[in-house]
């Protein structure tokens, strides 16, 4: 419920459904009967944060138990903050209406760079102070977790402790660490002194960091017995790990309005610039009875009628007809539909097509994500251009007639030949279209090919990568669309200058800290939003703190370099990340982690994929 | 095949939601209830679903309707209690009965206002002043852009009686496919002519035909 003095408020703003909460499944608990509030906060729209999955899982595992209570909390978008701010209405969690100030943990989801000054923001907004030494009491602790807790360190002075890896156990851990020391009165610093040890936490104000004169780390040095590197916390058997059986269902429209069903962890693939791809190794599969008990609790909880088979690469799942088939057996005649968020070049079959009749016939998307196969073997992509082709063929015979592709531009050894290659590619697929005979009469094809600039990212091969200047990329983009002349084929770009920003905070130190509240308080939020992102206040944001953004985006890094994330270990050894790189640069592809395992150190985690026998070894 | 009107109060969160996320919420908590409802036919089946006039977003109604239609017998309690069971708190159900006038009978609707103020015998002048005007003229919105309109004739018969803590109104405005009059209109008269924007709590009671009988 929102507090009554917002009510004034919601006439004036657009979409007044994100700020009121009330949804079906939303958990109101008794103040008087929790110990720990937790304000689980998305740094963006009500609409994006509640199609994201993480928020599902965890909101459920925390309200299971009867003493915590979880509740949600997003950005207000710029119209309803500003009235929030004149009205001194401080930011509120949707269940209770009361502000941030009230909870124990403020945790916050780390999905993207470029929300960062969102996070800064939103915790203004409650009159929560930013920076953890200005937060001396154990209350109010600001935490975070997500795919960018990976290199955290540009967020370093905010938060007062990171979580690793799968948060369903490790979250509920440290919740009741500090439960335990609320009753017997530690400090803030006992606490986190304790919280360190356990696995998947990092406490950032428990390391000490050297530099070198050239402002690159020269060491970081763990104290108060917090351990040297932090490993992140890995859920292996997916079966048993908890699963939301609901979840609060948005009565306005939200990005996904649909059931996601997570099927399995991890990617066999091993995509050189994917940081996904490593950060969740190993691969790890849930089981067809697991799913098909999650999908109907999920569809007898909700009321949708669409389920998504969430994954990072779902089509990879060992027995996906089998499955899709088990799901059918009471889907369909609930008029349910499956559809799979993402579609592989290499296994598009009509078999395929046929089992999840969501896909509509207007658009469909695939990911070759270089245009020469050179670039594709550097990047580790490993599909040819003939299953490309052939891929599109029978999409064209099953009645599509509009294609997108997704590509890179600015990856390293990238020359112009490789850049006006996805541009022919592109041309190859009009061809393709036209060469059939029995198309649908008089149709268009229509391709559209999207370039998105390369951001090198920790935990990658290419995480010593110098990105492209802004220049450069502005040339590749400016030479790709300059030698079209179809019109069949339309051309798009996600924006060069957040791709450097991104750039920056992947991979930056807590040098940062100040730029990022530096930019925060000249008014940046919402970078991610073109309407919002104001590339020159950023700069100057650098300036005035006498950073040099190139530092980090487009210098080339060195083997020896120690980097402000080498002391969190996500599994992966820093020596098969520099042999992947070291073989990229050589054109040499390696086999996906079914074929053959390639020695990366997942396998410490001692299950999934990397203790399966693989099928030719047996 | 059955129709079956239900009664719905829409409150609270709900209020802040528009129509179509009313019917999307309708949709999925029908599906929850597993009541034989009837989908449409044809390639893009969806659960058959016909309202009343839609209420404007942020206003509270007390007596909304909406039709389905059952292909099996089922007793009207349970339909009521069924569908309540699965909708969000915001929208709970009061009723299910058969349909006496159909949805396009409506023509009227009932509303309270509720203006707040911390002076309300000020409030209370300001307002009685305004509708002694000969003409109220406001700038209306409608898709084919902005218009004036005169909404003395809709107003002038409205009951003002001061509160405790502000003012209460009670008006009967046409609401109907044809045409209506959205009881906001008086708030932006009053911002316009007396610079007065109190928190507003507007509930629309109910729906009338066109002879002032009680829509049921
Ligand atoms: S250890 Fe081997 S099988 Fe396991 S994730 Fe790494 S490369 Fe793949």
């Amino acid at each position: 419920m929102y507090p009554k003095e917002v009510e004034k408020l919601l006439p004036r703003v657009q979409k007044p459904g994100r700020y009121v909460g009330g949804e079906l499944n939303s958990t109101v608990k008794d103040r008087a009967d929790v110990d720990v509030r937790f304000a689980f906060c998305f740094p963006d729209t009500y609409e994006i944060g509640m199609s994201h999955l993480g928020i599902k899982i965890l909101y459920g595992a925390m309200n299971q138990v009867p003493y915590f209570w979880c509740e949600r909390v997003f950005a207000p978008w710029t119209d309803m903050e500003q009235l929030m701010r004149e009205n001194h209405i401080p930011l509120y969690a949707l269940e209770s209406g009361d502000p941030l100030t009230a909870f124990d943990f403020i945790g916050f989801t780390l999905q993207y760079e470029l929300s960062y000054t969102n996070i800064l923001n939103m915790l203004d907004l409650a009159g929560i102070p930013l920076r953890s030494e200005d937060r001396p009491e154990l209350f109010n602790l600001v935490v975070a977790g997500g795919p960018c807790a990976c290199n955290p360190e540009p967020l370093a002075d905010f938060f007062d402790l990171f979580f690793l890896g799968d948060g369903e156990e490790v979250d509920l851990e440290v919740m009741e660490l500090y439960r335990r020391c609320k009753r017997e009165n530690k400090s803030k610093k006992e606490f986190l002194r304790l919280a360190a040890q356990i696995e998947g936490v990092y406490v950032p104000s428990l390391y000490q960091v050297e530099y070198h004169e050239d402002g690159t780390v020269k060491s970081y040095t763990p104290t108060d017995g917090a351990p040297a590197t932090v490993k992140k916390r890995n859920m292996m058997d997916l079966d048993h790990t908890y699963y939301p059986e609901s979840f609060p269902v948005p009565m306005i429209e939200v990005v996904f309005d649909r059931i996601s069903v997570e099927v399995l962890r991890g990617c066999i693939r091993g995509c050189r610039f994917c940081q996904a791809g490593f950060l969740y190794r190993p691969f790890r599969e849930k089981s067809i009875d697991a799913i098909d008990r999650q999908c109907r609790a999920l569809c007898e909880s909700t009321g949708y009628d669409e389920i998504s088979l969430a994954s990072l690469s779902t089509s990879d799942y060992g027995e996906l007809f089998a499955l899709i088939d088990r799901l059918h057996t009471w889907t369909e005649p609930d008029k349910v539909s499956i559809s799979l968020p993402s579609l592989r070049v290499d296994n598009f079959s009509p078999e395929l097509m046929e089992r999840i009749n969501s896909v509509r016939k207007t658009g469909l998307t695939f990911a070759p994500e270089a245009g020469s196969q050179r670039m594709r073997d550097v990047i580790n992509k490993n599909v040819t251009e003939e299953e490309l082709l052939r891929t599109v063929e029978t999409a064209f015979a099953e009645g599509w007639n509009r294609i997108k592709l997704y590509f890179m531009i600015g990856l390293p050894t990238e020359t112009m030949e490789d850049v006006l290659a996805i541009l022919e590619l592109g041309k190859k697929v009009v061809d393709t279209y036209y060469a059939k005979k029995d198309r649908p009469g008089g149709r268009a094809v229509e391709v559209s090919l999207s370039a998105a600039a390369f951001v090198p990212k920790p935990f990658t091969p290419f995480q010593w990568f110098g990105q492209d200047s802004g220049e450069m990329l502005q040339e590749k983009q400016h030479n790709l669309r300059g030698a079209n002349h179809s019109r069949r084929i339309s051309i798009s770009y996600h924006g060069a200058e957040t791709s450097f920003l991104e750039a920056v905070f992947a991979r930056g130190d807590r040098k940062l800290c100040r730029v990022l509240e530096a930019a925060f308080r000249a008014g940046q939020h919402f970078d991610g939003w073109d309407d919002c992102f104001d590339f020159d206040k950023w700069m100057r944001a650098f300036a005035d703190c006498r950073i040099d953004p190139d530092f980090y985006a487009t210098r080339q890094r060195p083997f020896d370099e120690v980097f402000p994330w080498d002391h969190l270990d996500y599994g992966i050894r820093k020596e098969f990340l520099q042999r992947e790189c070291e073989k990229a640069y050589r054109g040499e592809t390696t086999p996906n982690c079914r074929e053959e395992c390639s020695n990366c150190g997942a396998a410490c985690f001692k299950g999934g994929i990397c203790v399966e026998k693989r099928a030719h070894l047996v | 095949m059955k129709n079956v009107r239900i009664w719905f109060e829409k409150k609270g969160s709900a209020r802040f939601i528009s129509h179509l996320d009313l019917t999307r919420c309708m949709t999925r908590a029908l599906r929850l209830s597993r009541l034989p409802v009837w989908y449409t036919q044809g390639f893009n089946p969806r659960v058959y679903m016909a309202f009343a006039m839609p209420l404007s977003l942020g206003a509270y109604g007390e007596k909304e309707c909406m039709d389905i239609r059952l292909t099996e017998e089922v007793p009207l309690e349970d339909v009521a209690r069924r569908l309540g069971e699965r909708l969000p708190e915001g929208l709970p159900v009061r009723g299910a009965a058969e349909p006496v006038y159909r949805l396009e009978d409506a023509a009227w609707a009932d509303y309270e206002l509720f203006l707040e103020a911390g002076d309300p015998a000020g409030l209370m002048d300001k307002l009685q002043a305004l509708l002694a005007q000969e003409t109220i003229p406001v700038m209306k919105h409608t898709k084919k852009g902005e218009r004036e309109m005169d909404i003395r004739p809709y107003f002038q018969g409205m009951e003002i009686h001061r509160e405790e803590d502000g003012v209460s109104g009670r008006v009967r405005l046409p609401c109907s496919t044809a045409g209506s009059v959205n009881p906001a209109l008086l708030l932006d008269a009053l911002g316009q002519y007396t610079g007065e924007e109190p928190l507003v709590q507007i509930t629309r009671k109910g729906l009338l035909t066109q002879d002032f009988s009680e829509f049921r």
